[in-house]
């Protein structure tokens, strides 16, 4: 295919793409779909907001729920404290996720492989016991946003359909500066570091301080979703808030759609999502835990055949198809 | 549109052969419960006993007539149509209480809500009921705030935290150590939710009745080695010692105390990890006499307690705990609702709950009766004193509804 017809008919697929993920929420009345949807957007935008750094530099964090964490407790520790609107809170907690980004990166990043994951573990945990046990914060109990909204600030909506707009919203942010990210100085770095970072750092990149600006971004936005999911929950607790099963969900998500491409960590989020919801509403009432085995099974299926994600898997398909037409 | 509505409902109800006996299309309410996680022995707990529950109102039981709807079949009236539980797990995650709240009200058209179990999960998925204006009523969650957010559509059955603390006092005023009166109270709690809140509620209750907390001693419910806790209280002697544990730390105070030889005069165990079958049956022996709290006493032959524990043994193979039968009777007060409502509108079922009015002998747990505050708070819950004697609790506080004596002091493992 020429490039001139090639490049349209890919811009005409993204736009019928972009066009059915903004108007299906309005075809359909059924308010849990919608909310099942809202919360596909919140899980990539998180995945998208991990890829930055797990996915473009290759470091894999199991510890961004401690950004997560941030943003959550920032918008509702500010009612509690101050009774602002929850999400008055996000910017101080995006300006706390960056402060602790900076001071947890600086060590951390120096490490390797496995070695820089346990690590981000080991301070996600330290985070959310220190949470625990410090009454201020909330402690074991948890802070809770406005009982009753009290304007539309507050973001309480009984329809799920704003919710979807708006996490869609601040992921089009995310996703937009992520290619211009991707394109510039910057996202080849993040890939030479990936590839082979001794090799990277050999031909003059500066390693250190690119990954800390990876760090950096996705902490930032891996807050503002925190926020967001506190704005729409209004209660956060340290197990809901900073448990370790939040980052990995990240990662899950990430990797299932294709860690360090744009668009895998949306695909990702939406065959997750509605599968564990999905699962549950059909299975969960039976107290068998088959909710769990369907979604243990599909993770093996994944880190068993497509490591690398659906985005190996479909470039694995175009290879197919170019050695059969050829 | 009706009419294949009704059918559709019907469908599940024929497979079960509820129809023999009750006529209609299914009335539906919603539970949620954690029936995967950390908490899933007490969430498949509760989810037997509503399954009974349900069983119970659907065919009539005349041999528990005293309660609302026991003697008839389904709701008399309501045309006697059947009920159907739709039960839900919330996993332990308050975004998914939320999710399944969602789907049972706006995917099942459920008239009401109930459960909830951990407090963090009820107050989430609640917040969905209230704005979709359905009746929501829980009969297990003790954190004091549920009530006191401005609800509408919330009811909620069970004592709470200052009426736990209150019959402790009341307790331990009259309690005597050596013909002299309490002086030196000792709170001794794991760290989270569960432990710092019932502590707060003991000491604030105390400072009001003239006792104070001498000594507080939070730990970590995880903890593999507690002699240094007990140390500290075999150093400060009180009077009395309140455990507040989950179970396997109950377990392991147990058999430190029995190890370090240390016996307070008088030890209370609150609930959870104390009232646990496995606390009975691996440390109980070390630990006679210990002073438990519950609402539920099935000690009693020929009450509505007895009967329904022995008809849940009969199911399950175990006895029914103290928060089971608490989420249970919360349950039982949603469907008597419904039927005063004479109605599944939302609206009905709500006011028929405010008016609701049950004495205690309408219930299968050992409350005063149901009645409801301005908030939703039932004014008549209480909690009853229990002691453990041998590999089981009987009832010793307050003394009019007691089915045994008293002991002091603490014998532990004499």
């Amino acid at each position: 295919m020429p490039a001139a017809p090639r490049a349209a008919s890919r811009l005409l697929l993204g736009a019928l793409v972009l066009a059915a993920v903004l108007v299906w929420p309005l075809l359909i009345e059924d308010q849990f779909y919608q909310r099942v949807g809202a919360l596909v957007m919140l899980a990539a935008l998180s995945a998208s907001a991990w890829n930055l750094v797990g996915g473009y530099a290759g470091q894999i964090s199991i510890g961004h729920v401690l950004f997560f964490g941030c943003g959550a407790y920032a918008s509702l520790l500010g009612f509690t404290w101050f009774e602002w609107a929850p999400i008055l809170g996000a910017p101080f907690g995006v300006a706390v996720s960056l402060l602790l980004a900076l001071v947890v990166g600086r060590p951390t990043l120096r490490l390797k492989g496995h070695y820089f994951s346990m690590a981000t573990i080991a301070l996600a945990e330290l985070a959310r016991i220190i949470v625990t046990n410090t009454p201020i914060l909330g402690g074991a109990v948890g802070v809770s946003g406005p009982a009753m909204p009290r304007s539309v600030l507050d973001l309480s909506f009984i329809s799920p359909l704003p919710y979807y707009y708006i996490f869609g919203g601040v992921l089009g942010v995310l996703l937009l500066f992520t290619w211009w990210m991707s394109r510039s100085r910057m996202g080849f770095y993040l890939r030479a570091i990936r590839g082979q970072e001794r090799a990277a750092r050999s031909l003059g990149v500066p390693a250190e301080r690119y990954k800390m600006y990876a760090l950096l971004a996705s902490a930032g936005f891996t807050s503002l979703a925190g926020s967001l999911y506190a704005a729409m929950l209004g209660f956060v607790d340290p197990d809901s808030g900073l448990g370790i099963l939040l980052s990995v969900k990240m990662v899950i998500a990430a990797a299932l759609g294709g860690a360090g491409t744009l668009f895998g960590p949306l695909v990702g989020a939406a065959i997750l999502v509605p599968l564990e919801e999905i699962t549950n509403a059909m299975f969960g009432g039976s107290g068998t835990g088959v909710t769990y085995v369907v979604y243990g099974a599909i993770i093996v299926f994944i880190s068993r055949f497509a490591p690398g994600g659906l985005a190996e898997i479909l470039s694995r398909l175009k290879a197919w198809r170019a050695r059969h037409a050829g | 549109m009706s009419i294949t509505r009704r059918s559709m409902l019907a469908a599940p109800a024929l497979l079960t052969g509820v129809p023999a006996l009750a006529q209609g299309a299914p009335i539906k309410v919603g539970a949620l419960h954690p029936l995967t996680g950390v908490a899933a022995s007490a969430g498949n707990a509760a989810k037997a006993a509503l399954e009974l529950a349900v069983e119970l109102i659907n065919t009539p039981q005349p041999d528990l007539a005293a309660m609302p709807l026991m003697a008839t079949t389904g709701f008399p009236a309501i045309g006697g149509r059947p009920l159907q539980l739709v039960l839900a797990d919330q996993q332990g995650s308050p975004s998914v209480a939320q999710n399944q709240a969602l789907r049972l009200i706006t995917q099942e058209r459920v008239v009401a809500l109930t459960g909830g179990y951990q407090s963090g999960l009820t107050q989430t998925a609640s917040a969905i009921a209230e704005r979709h204006g359905i009746p929501y009523v829980n009969g297990e969650s003790v954190a004091t705030n549920l009530t006191e957010r401005g609800f509408r559509w919330f009811f909620r059955t069970t004592p709470i935290g200052p009426d736990i603390a209150a019959i402790y006092m009341e307790f331990l005023k009259a309690a005597r150590v050596n013909d002299r009166p309490i002086s030196k109270i000792a709170i001794v709690n794991e760290n989270t939710e569960y432990g710092t809140s019932i502590a707060d509620v003991i000491r604030r209750t105390a400072d009001a009745h003239g006792l104070s907390i001498a000594l507080q001693i939070p730990y970590a419910a995880n903890s593999a080695d507690v002699s240094a806790q007990v140390l500290q209280l075999k150093d400060a002697q009180p009077d009395v010692a309140i455990f507040i544990s989950y179970t396997s730390d109950a377990i392991l105070y147990a058999r430190t105390m029995r190890a370090q030889g240390y016996r307070p005069p008088i030890l209370i165990g609150d609930n959870s990890g104390f009232s646990d079958d496995n606390f009975v049956q691996t440390a109980g022996d070390t630990a006679q006499g210990i002073i438990n709290r519950s609402a539920f006493d099935p000690s009693r032959p020929g009450s509505n307690s007895f009967k329904i524990n022995a008809l849940y043994k009969a199911r399950t193979g175990r006895e029914m705990d103290d928060t089971t039968a608490r989420t249970m009777q919360g349950f039982l007060v949603t469907c008597d609702a419904i039927n005063r409502a004479g109605s599944t509108q939302p609206a009905a079922i709500q006011a028929a709950l405010r008016a609701t009015d049950l004495k205690a002998e309408q219930l299968m747990i050992g409350y005063r009766g149901v009645r409801f505050d301005e908030k939703g708070q039932n004014t008549l819950a209480s909690v009853l004193l229990v002691q453990l004697r041998g590999r089981e609790y009987v009832s010793v506080w307050p003394t009019e509804t007691a089915t045994s004596q008293l002991q002091l002091p603490y014998r532990g493992w004499e």
